[in-house]
């Protein structure tokens, strides 16, 4: 008798602590404190959380422990001036620009080195852009492609997903065959493997490959994208809290000292 | 009380805590956002149909090669480690232990970057050929273990016999041990080819051509497409109806054995 009795409290129990957590779930919502920043619906009080795809340098990459490039910067300094810590997540960049990171409430704001696109912006509350991306072709130092057009009947190695892929597709010879990599870190090991013959991406990280002389800048193209943090397109107060941050950044020098940084040529 | 009624009420309880749980969890889900995010009806209509006629058909290609060549590898494996030539079992022994111990992801990109750079030689197909090639090396080791564990399963009387009545040991083999080591190993098999479906997704750590695309690549390109990410939902509905039948399928073949035992 007494096991039965107990295992009926127990199940008792556990209908009780369910509907607990039934009720506790509805109300968190609008539960109105003062602490900093919550005016913004932030993840966690005090602090903005960003999501980045991470490694993509100079953008974005890990130096000493610690998450820096200039999307990092130029975010921590925004963070800074909201007065809020700057708390970094890495993610893939699938969940980032289909908006899933956002509305799943892991991070405030995607600083990710991403083009503001017609489709993004359906789903996604973009700030003003906050840099001009330049488009290039890199080939090895000894190839005979100069520019796109060269590229007849070879390999061109692109990001999937990324705007430099859609330009290469619209823009290439018809007979170029175009191999998506994941990111960075499989399309260079990929040009000095020989399995593709050029890597059409942002020229900030082409550049980044074309330190010790193996491999050059073929071509630049000037695409008219910018890119710009992106947030949940509700959260107008965070938007214009971020844009504020921005022009000031612009206006007191800052934004081009951290350009300098990661951008002198 | 008496005790079945006891027993009836503790079942009652125990059904009520399930349903309870059930309408929690349906209640709590925020299913517009769901919704909104993940299915999308308008982003599914725009992949049909090039998700059928590359996606699924690529990935189950890539399967049966790697499948195929696996099978072919992890016979040859198994054979040299029960092999009385005790430097065949050293270096099946090392092979195995070295390639199960990977991850598959590693060894991809090993044959699809590192090799290449290493020896100035490109595995055939591009990057789709080096993955896979890479994956048959990973699914041969996997089942040349369990070759070897069936062929063991075998009792050792039917070897014995066969040799008895004159066969040679390599016809034994064929003939009397190696069929009866894949009855018995049917269902292991069946989920080492279920692993290798799922494992092609792998694959795109390569690279891939549009044409090459299996469904994860498949999907997450419509991801950056349309911003949305109802394709890998439909790509994880296309994984179930490729693997759900095949599962189904092999239950049936293996009752089927169990009776012509």
């Amino acid at each position: 008798m007494l096991r039965n009795t107990r295992t009926a409290a127990l199940a008792f129990l556990a209908v009780g602590a369910l509907s607990l957590t039934a009720c506790g779930g509805g109300s968190n919502d609008d539960a109105g404190s003062s602490d900093a920043g919550n005016e913004f619906n932030l993840v966690s009080d005090g602090a903005l959380t960003v999501c980045s795809d991470i490694p993509y340098a100079p953008f974005e990459y890990e130096e000493n422990g610690e998450y820096t490039g200039f999307d990092m910067d130029l975010i921590r300094e925004i963070a800074t001036g909201m007065g809020l810590e700057l708390e970094v997540q890495d993610v893939g960049f699938d969940g980032l620009q289909s908006g899933t990171v956002l509305a799943a409430g892991q991070c405030d704001l995607g600083a990710s080195a991403m083009t503001i696109t017609p489709e993004r912006e359906e789903k996604l509350g973009f700030s003003e852009p906050y840099y001009d991306s330049l488009q290039s072709l890199l080939v090895p130092a000894d190839s005979d492609t100069k520019a796109l057009e060269d590229m007849s009947g070879k390999k061109l190695g692109v990001q999937q997903g990324t705007t430099g892929e859609a330009y290469a597709r619209d823009n290439i010879p018809d007979d170029v065959e175009i191999v998506s990599f994941p990111s960075d870190a499989e399309l260079f090991p990929a040009l000095q493997s020989g399995n593709v013959d050029a890597v059409l991406q942002d020229l900030p990280v082409n550049l980044g490959h074309t330190d010790d002389g193996a491999f050059t800048i073929a071509e630049k193209f000037q695409t008219d994208e910018s890119y710009g943090f992106a947030m949940e397109k509700e959260n107008t107060e965070l938007i214009s809290a971020v844009n504020e941050q921005l022009s000031e950044l612009r206006e007191n020098g800052k934004y081009q000292e951290i350009y300098d940084k990661y951008f002198t040529e | 009380m008496k005790p079945s009624t006891r027993r009836r009420l503790v079942q009652g309880v125990l059904y009520a805590v399930f349903v309870l749980a059930l309408a929690a969890v349906v209640l709590l889900a925020d299913w517009e956002a769901i919704g909104e995010n993940f299915f999308d009806p308008e982003v599914a209509r725009e992949a049909f149909p090039t998700i059928i006629t590359v996606a699924v058909k690529n990935t189950i290609i890539y399967t049966v090669i790697a499948f195929a060549g696996g099978l072919l590898l992890g016979l040859v494996l198994a054979l040299m480690k029960l092999s009385p030539v005790a430097p065949y079992r050293w270096a099946a022994t090392v092979y195995i232990e070295l390639f199960r111990g990977l991850p598959a992801l590693l060894v991809i990109f090993g044959f699809a970057f590192a090799v290449p750079i290493a020896f100035d030689w490109r595995p055939p197909g591009g990057s789709a050929g080096a993955g896979l090639l890479a994956l048959i090396i990973v699914s041969g080791a996997y089942i040349a273990e369990t070759i070897r564990a069936g062929i063991q399963a075998v009792p050792a009387g039917q070897a014995e016999a066969a040799r008895s009545l004159g066969m040679s040991p390599a016809w034994t083999m064929v003939s009397v041990t190696l069929p009866q080591a894949f009855r018995i190993i049917t269902p292991p098999l069946t989920n080492e080819l279920v692993i290798l479906i799922k494992d092609t997704s792998l694959l795109f750590i390569a690279g891939m051509a549009l044409q090459d695309r299996e469904l994860t690549t498949f999907a997450r390109d419509s991801v950056s497409q349309t911003a949305n990410a109802t394709p890998l939902v439909l790509a994880a509905l296309m994984y179930l109806i490729i693997t759900l039948p095949l599962t189904q399928l092999v239950a049936k073949l293996e009752r089927h054995n169990q009776r012509g035992r």
